[in-house]
């Protein structure tokens, strides 16, 4: 604030509206340098991003032939699509696998946050290793897991079938499909609930300490403080993290591909109906189209009316 | 000011268009010369054998520097995506090393140089390959071949001779003994089970069920090459793989699986010749487990009498006999320099001398089978690293690779090439089906009939 009042002092008489030796005002200078410094930025964008999505669109209205010319065909890929039960049922379960990964991550992440935010021994070291599950690669530890619900070597069976009569029967938990999406939506939940917990912890150790202590002298519980005081203060991280959760879920494909493979959500349904089998990339394309719709249909609504932006 | 800019312009022009034609005069001279650069595509992506395959494409490159070979290891399931999209994007390597089966598809695609597969065989002679293998590589006219055979394996029911002896079973040559068998041995409360068939949408489920199928006169085709796939020979072998599936270790699964059977808790798996030296080498046994999928397992238990214990079935009765097994071949993919193509002739031709032949099939022994008679009776051959062929003997390896001469494939059809079939085994089309009803629950007839629209999507 200091630093912008000492600057406006030092313009020429007449600010910034002043013309300058090349013809150019200030403020028009000023607003060529701010192009000249997005535009690297700008143009990777429309090229990496933007020009994709415009071809997969593009697709989308295409009957794909590798080996030859592509057919126009309307709206006949969207139809078939849609009609389709299996899309459905990838949708399903993509939102099944969303909703519970993107809450579980968020609450395993605001409790965690919550400890971690008390004073213990050997507090810096926990913190840290707790960050693990999120940095190490994703394909090393999903063979770990593999290997920990083999049906017939692996430990989770021996434990809870062997040693503790938890199931009737060895279950293939991260084969079979009734069960494979659980494991899938746990593993998620493990995995990414670190980045929760470091975004939440940060926001708690700014809450100013006057608060809780103004509010112990009311004679407020633990439970009042948590709702009156910290729930608000983390409310705005809490949603943007929700917000990115689903978004990165809802588009993710190594980490249910590589564990499971037979969990169909949109992602990896779309990878099976242009990569493998037919290679249908026509109707491929029509499925990126409609998961990108989706998505941007509930970022506005999430943005406009859950977060208020 | 101008005139100056101008004349400078001028210059610069002129000197840049004479420096240019100096440039493409060089590289004419050069042309003949030029440095070569291919790329190969192997479906050997084990990094031992990789190494192997390196140590060869050395030697070559040492006798011919003007060559250079990049070796690319391609996974078996990924090699048609793969290609599908190298051709689309122009970026096909020169060379390929992969089952018979996709190169049929590859060759109907037309992304094959049949001109140089064909130069090549008569350069090498055909009378001295099996002809077997030679035929499933045969284009529709007769008149060339889509690729060039280089080795092969035969697959059968490994089972325990002990087990089936002490329980007075008979050893699973027939539907009736395996499914009998299968029941008898599966105990998933002492955690042993009956059979491994493949269960996951990968090839292996089709290895494992094509010679059931076979057996039952169920085929893809008629040899007018009408789609018969729905026929009530085709429903029996499916209906009778999902009740062999019932008795498999839990949950879908595929060829990893035979791990389960090394630690003695399975009692038959459908599997290749390759599982020989597995069975038979304490150390390649501890290697395999410790490789792929099972890191902890370095320490489990193995028995040093598995081999003397275990036997193959290789043929499966049911209407009629049926076996199965796979050619890998090597090929040419089309390219736009024809020098490209000259330098991959030239290795493919190296790789057939005995030789390098040799020290490519030693990779692994058993599974590895020779393509070229001669090599096959090669005492050097015979004299692998690992002493299996001392192990087995002489004659059970030489009854292993004549079986190669009945190798039979849902692609031909009473001496008729059907490429479509191979197109409908590169797409893994019955695999998915396999998954779909012994895994999702789905009726064999929904299964069946969800299989002929994908098969019709293909064909027309």
């Amino acid at each position: 604030m200091h630093a912008q009042i000492k600057n406006t002092g030092k313009l020429p008489p007449g600010g910034s509206a002043t013309a300058l030796t090349d013809g150019r005002t200030r403020a028009q200078r000023e607003e060529l340098l701010g192009w000249a410094l997005v535009l690297p930025s700008v143009a990777i964008i429309l090229a990496l991003i933007l020009y994709p999505v415009l071809y997969n669109i593009y697709l989308s209205f295409y009957q794909v032939n590798l080996s030859g010319a592509s057919r126009f065909v309307g709206f006949l890929n969207h139809r078939e699509v849609l009609g389709d039960r299996e899309f459905w049922n990838a949708l399903l379960t993509t939102i099944i696998y969303v909703a519970f990964s993107t809450v579980g991550a968020t609450l395993l992440g605001l409790g965690t946050a919550l400890v971690m935010n008390e004073k213990f021994p050997l507090r810096g070291l926990v913190r840290s290793l707790i960050l693990l599950p999120y940095v190490a690669p994703v394909i090393s530890v999903v063979f770990s897991w593999q290997f920990f619900f083999d049906p017939v070597n692996g430990i989770f069976m021996d434990i809870f079938y062997d040693k503790l009569g938890w199931f009737s029967q060895r279950i293939n938990l991260i084969g079979s499909p009734a069960t494979a999406v659980w494991v899938a939506i746990i593993f998620s939940i493990w995995k990414n609930f670190p980045f929760a917990y470091l975004m939440i912890l940060s926001r708690l150790q700014a809450i100013d300490q006057n608060l809780y202590e103004a509010a112990e002298i009311d004679g407020a519980a633990g439970r009042h403080k948590f709702l009156y005081i910290t729930l608000p203060e983390v409310y705005f991280v809490v949603n943007a993290i929700i917000l990115l959760r689903v978004i990165w879920n809802f588009n993710k494909f190594e980490e249910v591909y590589l564990l499971t493979s037979n969990v169909k959500v949109l992602s990896v349904y779309t990878y099976l109906k242009a990569f493998t089998g037919a290679m249908d990339l026509g109707q491929g394309a029509t499925l990126a189209v409609l998961q990108f719709i989706l998505l941007i249909g509930f970022i506005l609504f999430y943005v406009k009316r859950v977060i208020k932006w | 000011m101008k005139r100056k800019i101008l004349t400078m312009l001028v210059l610069t022009l002129f000197a840049l268009s004479s420096a240019g034609l100096l440039a493409q005069g060089q590289e004419e001279a050069a042309a003949a010369a030029k440095p070569v650069a291919i790329e190969f595509w192997t479906t050997e992506t084990q990094s031992d054998r990789m190494a192997t395959i390196q140590v060869l494409i050395d030697t070559f490159t040492a006798l011919n520097p003007d060559i250079t070979i990049n070796l690319i290891p391609v996974d078996e399931n990924a090699l048609a995506t793969q290609t599908q999209t190298a051709a689309a994007a122009g970026t096909l390597p020169a060379l390929f090393e992969g089952p018979a089966e996709t190169a049929v598809s590859f060759g109907t695609q037309g992304v094959l140089d049949i001109q140089a597969t064909r130069a090549v065989v008569d350069k090498i002679g055909k009378d001295r390959f099996y002809s077997g293998p030679l035929k499933v590589l045969e284009t529709t006219d007769k008149s060339s071949y889509y690729a060039l055979p280089y080795h092969g394996w035969i697959q059968g029911i490994w089972y325990r001779a002990d087990w089936f002896e002490e329980a007075g079973l008979n050893p699973p040559n027939t539907w009736e003994d395996t499914l009998k068998a299968a029941e008898y041995f599966y105990q998933p409360d002492k955690n042993q089970y009956g059979i491994l068939v493949g269960t996951l949408p990968e090839a292996y489920a089709e290895q494992c069920f094509t010679p059931i199928a076979m057996s039952n006169g169920a085929a893809l085709f008629d040899a007018d090459k009408n789609l018969v796939f729905n026929s009530p020979e085709m429903k029996e072998a499916v209906e009778f793989y999902a009740e062999l599936a019932k008795f498999n270790p839990p949950g879908p699964q595929t060829w990893r699986a035979r791990d389960y059977y090394l630690q003695g808790k399975m009692a038959m798996f459908f599997y290749s010749t390759y599982i020989m030296d597995d069975l038979a080498m304490l150390e390649a046994a501890a290697g395999s487990l410790t490789g792929d999928n099972f890191g902890d397992l370095s320490g489990a238990d193995f028995d040093p009498e598995l081999v003397k214990n275990t036997r193959i079935a290789p043929i499966m009765t049911n209407e009629s006999p049926a076996g199965y097994g796979t050619v890998v071949a090597l090929g040419f993919f089309q390219q736009d320099d024809p020098a490209k193509t000259a330098a991959a002739r030239k290795f493919i031709e190296y790789l057939y001398t005995p030789n390098a032949y040799i020290t490519f099939l030693h990779m692994a022994p058993g599974g590895m089978n020779p393509m070229l008679k001669e090599i096959a009776s090669n005492p050097r051959f015979q004299n692998d690293p690992m002493g299996l062929f001392k192990s087995y003997g002489p004659e059970k390896m030489a009854e292993i690779i004549d079986g190669l001469e009945n190798v039979e494939t849902f692609s031909i059809v009473e001496g008729v090439r059907i490429e479509e079939a191979s197109e409908i085994t590169a797409k893994q089309i019955i695999p998915q089906m396999l998954y779909k009803i012994t895994q999702e629950g789905m009726s064999v007839d929904a299964g069946m009939r969800w299989a002929e629209a994908e098969m019709r999507k293909l064909i027309d």
